[in-house]
């Protein structure tokens, strides 16, 4: 059974429906990624489980038990807010203090588990600072601590690293996965940064309008988009419609050429897709596999890689190449389409 | 040439400056001047031991001191509340912060007329009081103290509101939701983080609701009686009444001193106690 289970939830305020119909598990010790561009509900379904909000309709079991009314204060779990929502007027210590003495631990206990988690999250010394004395990845130090050090049951993370700098943000991800790693617990972690998600988590859940698009490990996510708006998100840029033929492994496109597609799926007719890298441009088609020819439309030099929008007859492909032969708008080419990397959504 | 433009900006509160300085700020000053002499001429504290030594300015004095801290307890008491759920929780806050700041719309004279229809003697309090058969005769609620306390309440409750109010919008909906994350009840949120995030909106509205009170003159003048004199209405009678405009002079000092010493007080505990303002 898993750890938390968010069964049919349908949330929003007013008449603004912002989740439809729900459906999330995690397991025990995993860490999952909500990743979704702004407004897709990922925030919403944080502030869900943690309690801030109520849902319309639908359940929330955590551990067996029915949490969907259980009062915020009530639930022990972590939340680490994108603001840090440090209290301003609290020193560091009675900032992580907080919630051991809201469980009425002994002033000996509080101060023991607050010394060793300030230590933990290398914030030893800094206990009688005051959150604004601090930089912003050391406040987000104390904004974890102050989760961790209640044991919480579940970690919730919304966007904790958005306000910091791009080194310090590549940091602060390996030191959370770290502790994530460290102590075993169980955390959600929300985040419109791609490549901070697939680092960081066991599994990702992709959120558009309000409903879970596809929840997996970040490797099949990133190879075996199963829609097209993932496939979009995870940085698919060309699109082809492909219909099945009679022999095996091979496809037709929209203007009745052949195109070989090694992976195998039921159905008639897909959408299929390819990303710019896994196109190649060559000489001429002769030998060349899923031939195309078309003509360069736009060419982007990108520093390493060169990047051409070749208009073909069925459609304009981005292509990305490393290749050294650099192409002028108005050539001729041949695009060879890598029937490995072909997705059929 | 940022400097020469600061110095051309001074240019702008240059008009407004000269008009205090004229009409203010030099009658005060000769005022205050006065008080320090006898009348042969010589400098001389004489006219204030004079007046430290009367009993009636001693009980004026303390009447004053004790009104207003009355009335500035009894507005942060009331105002507190009102503007912890007009910030944090009421769906209509434009609508309940012009309820709230209302009663500054009209002058205090119509204010005070308004209370003596509602406390005199056939006033609707009364009226009722009697016609209820709680008491056989109509009971003073008029021209003392009391009047004088719900006077200095009313006037000046929407400015402690507004001071509070002012200060908890600035207080994030994030605190309030972390402090419940990591256990606290409403009423520890409250106590842990609320409140003392509020004590500079706290501190400020005090010390207005205090120099207001200490300060007013129209209030206590048609509430209070000819036994409950204040500072304020002390000055008057020096002045218009009496015609010792030097004793009256040495009470408006007085008045000032007070104003100045309790507000940089008040301001110096509530830094003791938050050290974060």
């Amino acid at each position: 059974m898993s750890l938390l289970e968010l069964q049919n939830i349908t949330a929003g305020y007013d008449k603004n429906v912002i989740l439809k119909d729900l459906n999330f598990q995690v397991e025990k010790g995993e860490l999952v990624s909500l990743l979704g561009s702004s407004g897709c509900g990922k925030t919403t379904t944080l502030r869900l489980i943690a309690g801030f909000s109520n849902p319309i309709s639908g359940k929330f079991i955590f551990n067996g038990q029915d949490y969907t009314q259980v009062p915020l204060n009530k639930r022990n779990f972590g939340f680490v807010f994108q603001s840090y929502a440090l209290f301003p007027h609290m020193t560091v210590f009675d900032n992580v203090a907080f919630g051991l003495k809201m469980r009425k631990l002994s002033q000996d206990q509080i101060k023991k588990e607050v010394m060793e988690m300030l230590e933990t999250v290398d914030l030893k010394g800094f206990e009688n600072r005051f959150p604004k004395e601090m930089s912003g990845g050391q406040r987000q130090r104390v904004a974890l601590a102050r989760a961790l050090v209640i044991k919480p049951d579940l970690l919730l993370l919304d966007e904790p690293l958005s306000n910091l700098d791009a080194k310090l943000r590549v940091k602060m991800r390996v030191e959370i996965r770290r502790l994530q790693q460290k102590f075993g617990f169980t955390a959600i972690y929300v985040t419109h940064d791609q490549e901070e998600c697939f680092a960081i988590s066991d599994k990702v859940a992709i959120m558009n309008h309000g409903v879970i698009e596809q929840m997996d490990s970040p490797s099949v996510i990133y190879n075996h988009p199963r829609t097209e708006f993932i496939a979009r998100f995870v940085g698919f840029e060309n699109f082809l419609d492909l219909k099945r033929t009679g022999e095996a492994g091979k496809y037709q496109a929209g203007d009745n050429s052949m195109i070989q597609v090694t992976e195998h799926k039921d159905g008639e007719n897909f959408k299929a897709c390819i990303r710019p890298e896994d196109i190649l441009i060559v000489p001429d088609d002769s030998g060349a596999v899923n031939p195309l020819k078309g003509e360069i439309m736009v060419s982007t030099f990108l520093g390493k890689r060169n990047q051409y929008n070749v208009r073909t007859a069925i459609g304009e492909f981005e292509v990305s190449t490393d290749q050294e032969s650099v192409y002028k708008i108005g050539d001729k080419v041949t695009l060879s389409l890598t029937p490995g990397k072909i997705i059929l959504l | 040439m940022l400097e020469k433009k600061t110095k051309i900006y001074w240019l702008f509160i240059l008009p407004g400056c000269l008009f205090l300085a004229v009409f203010m700020l030099i009658p005060l000053f000769s005022l205050i001047f006065k008080t320090f002499f006898d009348e042969s001429g010589a400098f001389s504290l004489g006219n204030y031991f004079e007046l430290v030594k009367s009993t009636y300015f001693q009980q004026v004095f303390w009447r004053s001191i004790r009104l207003s801290l009355i009335s500035t307890a009894v507005s942060a008491v009331l105002g507190f509340p009102t503007a912890y759920y007009i910030s944090k929780y009421s769906k209509n806050k434009g609508v309940l912060m012009a309820l709230a700041v209302f009663p500054m719309f009209t002058s205090p004279v119509i204010r005070s007329f308004s209370w003596m229809v509602i406390l005199g003697k056939k006033g609707v309090i009364n009226t009722m009081l009697v016609s209820m058969g709680l008491t056989a005769k109509p009971i003073s609620l008029l021209y003392n103290e009391f009047s004088m306390v719900v006077g200095f309440i009313q006037l000046f409750l929407p400015t402690m509101i507004l001071s509070l109010i002012g200060v908890m919008d600035n207080i994030s909906e994030d605190l309030n939701l972390a402090a419940g994350n990591l256990g606290a009840s409403r009423a520890s949120t409250f106590r842990h983080v609320i409140l003392p995030l509020s004590i500079p909106g706290l501190v400020t509205g005090s010390v207005l609701v205090f120099t207001g009170c200490l300060t007013a003159y129209t209030t206590p003048q048609l509430l209070g009686g000819t036994d409950t004199r204040v500072l304020a209405t002390m000055i008057y009678q020096q002045a218009m009444s009496l015609g010792d405009w030097t004793q009256a002079s040495v009470v408006a000092v007085v008045m000032i001193v007070i104003t100045i010493v309790i507000s940089n007080g008040i301001n110096y505990i509530s830094r003791k106690l938050n050290p974060t303002i």
